[in-house]
């Protein structure tokens, strides 16, 4: 049965006619209204209380994820099933935070050994760099790590590397780290720049050792390294470049021995990757007892998630109050908000996990979606964001969803009392900017004396994800959280959230304007606009040459 | 006199057993349950020369005793010879001495607390009652510890207090036959000045090795500059052999407050730099040894002469023969290493570590190396019967992290040779 057609779908619409107006000023004069819509899941308090919801709401969604078998999916997904149907793989990223001992075979081998094998291979590296002994062409110690990497092997470490440095193990003191993605060169360059070749040692990830952004950079590196050593080819991938792939004919193809590659495997998605050996920056950066407990902090948000019922199940009800704001309310875009320069590279971390995984059109039979899917997501550190867009949260014509994501303690024991007053004031204004965004000018007296410039409507429907205190543990249930909410929302549209057809289509135009670029053709086989943007650019390189 | 000696480095035992020997009653403080005095001086100490003779001697006289804090608490004269890192300990000590003392006290500090740090001991004291904190500049120097103590060139009293300072000449008075400066001054200029002397003598040992290796890259064997510059009386020869960096005790833990004091008030790090470079330096063997053999080093036998921080010591304190040893073995290479004093520390360090072989033959550590790194010029090592050393080892390969052999002569025997700056 179509989506639309479903008994509790026509029922949320019903509701929504009914209830969906009722603005969040008058929602929010319930005393209990926080008791009844917030949950907790070890140190992460998750509240929807300014979600434009009743409990008939929160009962009807939780109908239609029955109706739409989310039981059965979630079995699916931590069982191994082929659900990544167009590519005919498991989406097993839970697998990768499985504790050691569990057992879970996949066409005949038990996955989680080979996780933990591969953790294994992981802390050896992390100890000898740490440990000073990995060396580089000169017998210096390596002190400076370049990821080289895109998308999913780019947006999850390096957000993870920037959320956990206050946690940074004593022994990563001594390491530069830094990311280079763009396929332009830009970001690589001005950092070689800096960086000195002896003590560089290039981590390059790519699932399928073929993405063309991550090769050339890499070439770049071996090249610059080939410049400033003299020393031979065989030496420099030796100790100065790691491959993490699941295409390891490709690693050694492309010169890294084979001592220095580290897994990956198909059953696992770019963007779930962070938790593999893709996350080798993290556990530098934080040690790998830490890396450890980031994955703790995921697996028990999987147990929860598998093991909750839907009332009570933060992923499921994040996802399905997005369902509720997106199809049933007509909000389609969503803003993320952490209040916490920590967090700055959660909101296109998110970007790619949702937007990838549910930005389709089609129904895993190949229909035509006849709702809306994934909506915009976009966002910044939120008191940044303070001074930027939210001018349009407040008084822009757009319903805009949103959610704040902060930390209740923070420099607690650091011993300086500015600091402490600078988190005070951070959640100040996350608490008062969720409030007027629901409330609007209703919070002061006097308000509808204002002019109308100066009113504010509210009714934007938020939600506070507030962790007890930023650790690896409780990042690593904020990620799995949003992990799983795709997940469910994607069973609900009944689409494929681990397939990506729409970023394949670009590569290969790419390829065939690579030779009229490179060999100064101005061709006509493509339409006007193109042929004309091709003939501008060739006739400016004619006039630097 | 009765004096308390506060502190367990090597500076608390010399000091305790120079002074016992002149005819002064030591009271060592020790809350230890070891009740020998050799066995708790601890290994790298014992090795001390001459020292461990002098203790136990001073000891059967009774004018070295044990003493417990209570009893330590009736005695005027105070020794505190203590670690870097001990300093509120020290001011603990001198609370509870102030508070008991029922006539004068003296307080000797001779620690490397830092700048002021005498002064802040005063300020526990009263000084009306004639308490009184004095700084003592140690000179000692591992493997010369005695000697440096009993037979001072220059003393350097940091005591602005007219008794104090009759009190403590009286009880150098028997070390200064070779004295020839005495100098008096405040507590904070003396120990600034120790600071500083440190800290010019680290510069002259980091420029010398600065200029060794611009020397490696122009072709020009630094032995010839070093020798040039040392002609020239404004500069002298001390200090000016370029190594494989310095290491001890109280060098390097000087030299570190030094450039922590100076980094503090983000004025200089010219000191920092000298610090960083130093253990930098300690690793140039190894990164010889790394490129000669194509950066491989996997499963090769490396021989090790010297792993003391001098020669004439036992002690691995910063010695750079660690930072050798750990680099080699991390390369899953075996380590056979020969010193003369140190293997007994070595083994307390390397005991479970697979690749670390201490040896006591220098001849049998050369068995089918690899390689031979002299780290630690002890005067057995200086001429070695170069023939046997070639048919033990595996590969004639020396890399000389102290520059005691004359390349030509070497290389004309067959061996490949690395110095430093040569």
């Amino acid at each position: 049965m179509a989506l639309t057609d479903k008994k509790s779908w026509l029922a949320l619409r019903d509701h929504a006619v009914d209830t969906g107006n009722r603005h969040l000023s008058e929602l929010l004069t319930d005393d209990d209204r926080f008791d009844h819509f917030t949950l907790r899941q070890d140190g992460l308090l998750f509240d929807y209380s300014k979600q434009r919801i009743t409990r008939d709401t929160v009962e009807l969604l939780c109908s239609l994820a029955r109706e739409c078998e989310l039981n059965d999916w979630i079995d699916k997904l931590f069982n191994g099933a082929a659900i990544n149907t167009s590519e005919n793989r498991a989406a097993l990223h839970t697998a990768l935070r499985l504790p050691d001992g569990n057992q879970l075979s996949l066409n005949g081998t038990n996955i989680v050994q080979t996780v933990h094998e591969t953790l294994l291979r992981m802390e050896q590296i992390v100890e000898r760099i740490h440990a000073g002994q990995w060396r580089g062409f000169s017998g210096m110690p390596v002190d400076t790590i370049v990821n080289i990497g895109v998308g999913g092997s780019d947006l999850g470490p390096f957000m993870a590397v920037k959320a956990l440095r206050d946690t940074h193990s004593v022994h990563a003191g001594r390491l530069e780290m830094y990311f280079v993605s763009t396929m332009d060169g830009s970001q690589l360059a001005s950092r070689l720049d800096t960086l000195n070749p002896a003590t560089t040692l290039f981590i390059i990830s790519s699932k399928s050792f073929t993405t063309i952004d991550t090769l050339s950079n890499a070439h770049t590196a071996l090249q610059w390294l080939r410049q400033a050593s003299g020393a031979d080819d065989e030496l420099l991938y030796r100790h100065h470049f790691i491959g993490v792939s699941s295409a390891s004919g490709k690693m050694t193809e492309w010169g890294i021995p084979t001592d220095n590659h580290l897994p990956l495997w198909d059953w696992v998605g770019g963007r779930y990757s962070m938790w593999s050996a893709i996350g080798l920056p993290i556990a530098l950066e934080t040690g790998m007892q830490n890396f450890r407990q980031l994955l703790a902090g995921a697996h028990a948000m999987d147990q929860h998630f598998r093991n909750t019922q839907f009332e009570t199940n933060l992923p499921v009800l994040l996802a399905l109050i997005g369902i509720w704001n997106i199809n049933f309310l007509d909000i389609r875009t969503h803003a993320i908000l952490p209040y916490d320069g920590r967090l700055s590279h959660l909101p296109p971390y998110l970007q790619q996990l949702e937007m990838e995984s549910n930005g389709k059109s089609v129904t895993r039979d190949g229909a035509a979606l006849d709702y809306h899917s994934c909506p915009i997501l976009w966002g910044g550190i939120g008191p940044n964001a303070q001074h930027a867009f939210y001018q349009l949260l407040h008084q822009g014509t757009e319903p805009v969803m949103c959610d704040f994501v902060v930390s209740a303690r923070r420099y607690h024991d650091s011993g300086n009392p500015q600091l402490q007053e600078q988190h005070t004031l951070t959640l100040a204004n996350c608490l008062a900017q969720s409030r007027i965004l629901a409330l609007g000018d209703s919070v002061v007296d006097d308000s509808a004396k204002a002019s109308v410039f100066k009113r504010y409507r509210g009714n934007q429907p938020s939600t506070t994800l507030l962790l007890d205190e930023l650790t690896p543990y409780s990042f690593g249930q904020l990620i799995a959280l949003y992990e799983h909410k795709v997940f469910v929302q994607s069973v609900i549209w009944d689409i494929n959230p681990f397939d990506q057809w729409g970023v394949e289509l670009g590569k290969q135009m790419a390829t065939t304007l690579i030779e009229p670029l490179s060999q100064h053709r101005n061709e006509v086989g493509f339409d006007p606009s193109t042929n004309g943007l091709l003939g501008a650019i060739l006739r400016q390189q004619e006039t630097d040459s | 006199m009765k004096i308390a000696v506060w502190g367990s480095e090597l500076t608390a035992w010399a000091t305790a057993g120079a002074l016992a020997q002149t005819g002064n009653d030591i009271y060592f403080v020790s809350h230890s349950q070891i009740k020998d005095p050799i066995t708790l001086m601890g290994s790298s100490i014992r090795n001390e020369p001459g020292l461990r003779d002098l203790i136990s001697d001073e000891f059967d006289r009774k004018r070295i005793r044990f003493a417990q804090i209570r009893t330590a608490l009736g005695i005027q004269i105070h020794v505190l010879s203590m670690n870097a890192s001990q300093f509120d300990d020290a001011c603990d000590i001198v609370e509870k001495l102030a508070a008991k003392a029922e006539g004068p006290l003296l307080i000797i500090n001779q620690s490397h607390f830092g700048v002021g740090a005498t002064d802040r001991l005063q300020a526990l004291m009263n000084r009306r009652a004639k308490q009184v904190a004095v700084y003592f500049a140690e000179n000692i120097s591992e493997g010369e510890a005695l000697d440096r103590i009993r037979n001072p060139r220059s003393m350097i009293i940091g005591c602005d207090d007219e008794a104090a300072r009759l009190t403590l000449e009286a009880l150098f008075r028997p070390f200064s036959t070779r004295l020839e400066n005495l100098f008096v001054m405040s507590p904070k200029e003396a120990e600034f000045t120790k600071l500083s002397i440190i800290g010019m003598l680290a510069l002259r040992i980091g420029y010398i090795n600065e200029l060794a290796k611009l020397g490696e890259h122009l072709g020009v064997d630094i032995d010839v500059i070093r020798r040039g510059m040392g002609a020239d009386p404004r500069i002298g020869r001390h200090h000016l052999s370029p190594g494989c960096g310095f290491g001890g005790n109280t060098f390097p833990q000087t030299l570190d407050s030094l450039a922590q004091l100076l980094s503090d008030r983000n004025e200089w790090t010219l000191m920092q730099t000298v610090v960083h470079e130093n253990e930098k330096q300690k690793e140039l063997p190894f990164r010889k040894l790394w490129r000669h053999y194509k950066a491989d080093l996997h499963e090769r036998k490396i021989a090790i002469w010297g792993a003391s921080f001098k020669p004439g010591s036992a002690s691995l304190d910063c010695a750079p023969s660690l930072r050798v040893i750990d680099a080699i073995a991390a390369q899953h290479a075996e380590v056979r290493i020969h010193d003369p004093e140190a293997l007994e520390n070595l083994r307390q360090r390397y005991h479970d570590n697979p690749f670390v072989k201490t040896i006591s033959g220098k001849y049998d550590a050369l068995k089918n190396a690899d390689a031979l790194v002299l780290l630690t010029e002890w005067p057995e090592y200086w001429s070695p019967d170069f023939e046997l050393m070639q048919k033990q080892m595996r590969s004639p390969v020396i890399v000389d992290g102290r520059n005691v052999y004359n390349r030509e002569q070497i290389e004309s025997l067959g061996f490949t040779y690395y110095g430093i700056g040569r």
